[in-house]
């Protein structure tokens, strides 16, 4: 068990934040301010989030697991929209896209008693599930708006030769859901080499047997990766058409 | 009233480019696009096979609307090739076999008669399109849009980025292509002396708009307007 952290060994981090500030001060990098704050920001988030869930872990479990996956999913919409400005129903669709993969994977974990129906079990893990999805989408939207711009000569041509646009795309959407996946599929070739995972090392600090905490790891990191997978097809698949109309001529998305 | 020799049928046509854009395109010839760039000569070959439609205006294909055709259909009749060869990544034979494989058409030996046509040797059928030069793989391309067996093809400076022996070569092949195995030739290209030896009409386009079509050699020998006579001086 590792033994518990005061308040003034937490204090005593400021000296490490005070290291890349001065460097940045020194070396001119502009970045001082940027780091005392994100580092502030962090901390307060931290303290926030520790509270809040200490509060929903107390409310009856289906409500504490709602309330809080409704935000994680919320926020994360959000976050995953921005890198897909101008494509239509982007937020409505990323939020179903992230809910089913979501209720899937807790399907999966409650349906096999891998873990109970507790909010301090379902919202941690259903958090790294909702973040990576959020960052697979965000990826996948991000190629897929600069592969269709590069690669429209291309798709022009194809439908030129009698395409349907699900034909012409079929190049790119297999290249889109491989560039969104590859950061977890390299993530999962060193896992345990390179640096322990994060859920691994906090049981294992938690004080849980290491090879305890690696079967929790397993399934956390498999099913991350069936739901970034998930995320990515879903969303290159929706989202594809909107760079067609009706007609099976290819339009540009105007930014807004 | 549309005559049999009519293939193509544009009457008053206007999108963002382009302004009121009326022109026909006949069986047996090779009509030349001409103009600066900006004029709407791309704009308004991508009309012919939907690959873009007018807001305002017609377009017929023999004597029907265009809309009543499938829209793969026609463009599978209407072929296109266009200025950067837009070949897919892979080899030779995945880009000659694309366009047939969607209709169920792709036949063995059909790629190396395609390569016969352009001159290309059959070993080529297995290079990766990354190990062709420029000449190589617009020809490639030229032989993908005929794989589709079309019987109108639209050409959009296809020769411009090519040395002066493969544009020989190509607007040899063109010219034997009319009338039997193509019915007819719309063809962008900003060297008019290119428009000379090849087009039998020529149509220069301004600012999106038709400003000046005929015979072609008469079109070049007494230009009626100001700005042919100014784009043919430059």
């Amino acid at each position: 068990m590792a033994p518990e952290i005061s308040n003034l060994s937490m204090f005593l981090l400021i000296f490490f934040v005070l290291i890349p500030v001065s460097l940045s001060y020194i070396y001119s990098l502009g970045l001082s301010k940027s780091i005392a704050w994100s580092s502030f920001r962090g901390v307060v988030q931290l303290f926030l989030i520790g509270y809040v869930l200490t509060y929903l872990f107390s409310l009856p479990p289906l409500l504490g697991i709602s309330l809080m996956l409704f935000v994680m999913v919320t926020v994360a919409t959000f976050h995953a929209s921005k890198k897909g400005t101008g494509i239509p129903y982007l937020r409505p669709v990323i939020f179903i896209v992230i809910v089913s993969v979501q209720l899937l994977i807790l399907a999966m974990w409650l349906g096999f008693d891998m873990i109970n129906f507790q909010p301090d079990q379902v919202i941690p893990m259903s958090g790294m599930v909702i973040g990576n999805s959020m960052i697979a989408i965000g990826l996948a939207l991000e190629r897929m708006k600069s592969e269709f711009k590069e690669a429209k000569g291309k798709i022009v041509a194809a439908l030129a030769l009698g395409a349907k646009p699900d034909q012409a795309s079929t190049i790119l959407i297999r290249k889109i859901v491989k560039a969104a996946m590859i950061p977890n599929v390299d993530g999962l070739k060193t896992i345990g080499l390179v640096q322990l995972p994060g859920m691994m090392t906090g049981l294992i600090l938690g004080g849980v047997e290491p090879i305890e905490a690696i079967r929790y790891q397993i399934v956390i990191s498999l099913s991350i990766f069936a739901s970034v997978s998930l995320a990515a097809m879903l969303v290159t698949i929706i989202f594809y058409r909107f760079f067609f109309n009706k007609n099976q001529q290819m339009l540009t998305l105007d930014e807004k | 009233m549309v005559s049999d020799k009519t293939l193509i049928k544009l009457q008053h046509c206007s999108t963002q480019i382009l302004q009121d854009i009326s022109l026909e395109i006949h069986k047996g010839e090779i009509v030349t696009l001409i103009g600066s760039s900006g004029a709407g000569k791309s704009s308004l070959l991508m009309l012919l096979n939907r690959l873009n439609d007018p807001d305002t205006g017609s377009i017929h294909y023999r004597g029907k609307d265009v809309k009543e055709f499938g829209i793969t259909q026609l463009r599978k009749s209407i072929g296109m090739v266009f200025q950067s060869s837009s070949l897919f990544d892979g080899t030779v034979e995945d880009n000659l076999c694309y366009g047939p494989s969607l209709f169920g058409e792709w036949e063995k030996g059909m790629g190396e008669r395609l390569l016969d046509n352009v001159q290309l040797p059959r070993d080529y059928l297995k290079r990766n399109v990354e190990d062709l030069s420029g000449g190589e793989k617009q020809r490639v391309a030229l032989a993908r849009t005929l794989a589709n067996k079309p019987d109108v093809l639209l050409l959009d400076e296809v020769t411009s980025a090519l040395d002066l022996k493969n544009v020989e070569l190509i607007e040899a092949f063109l010219l034997g292509l009319i009338p039997e195995r193509v019915h007819a030739i719309v063809m962008v290209t900003h060297d008019v002396a290119q428009a000379k030896r090849l087009g039998n009409r020529t149509v220069f386009m301004d600012e999106g708009k038709i400003v000046e079509t005929g015979n072609t050699a008469e079109l070049f020998e007494n230009p009626q307007t100001e700005k042919l006579q100014y784009f043919l001086k430059e």
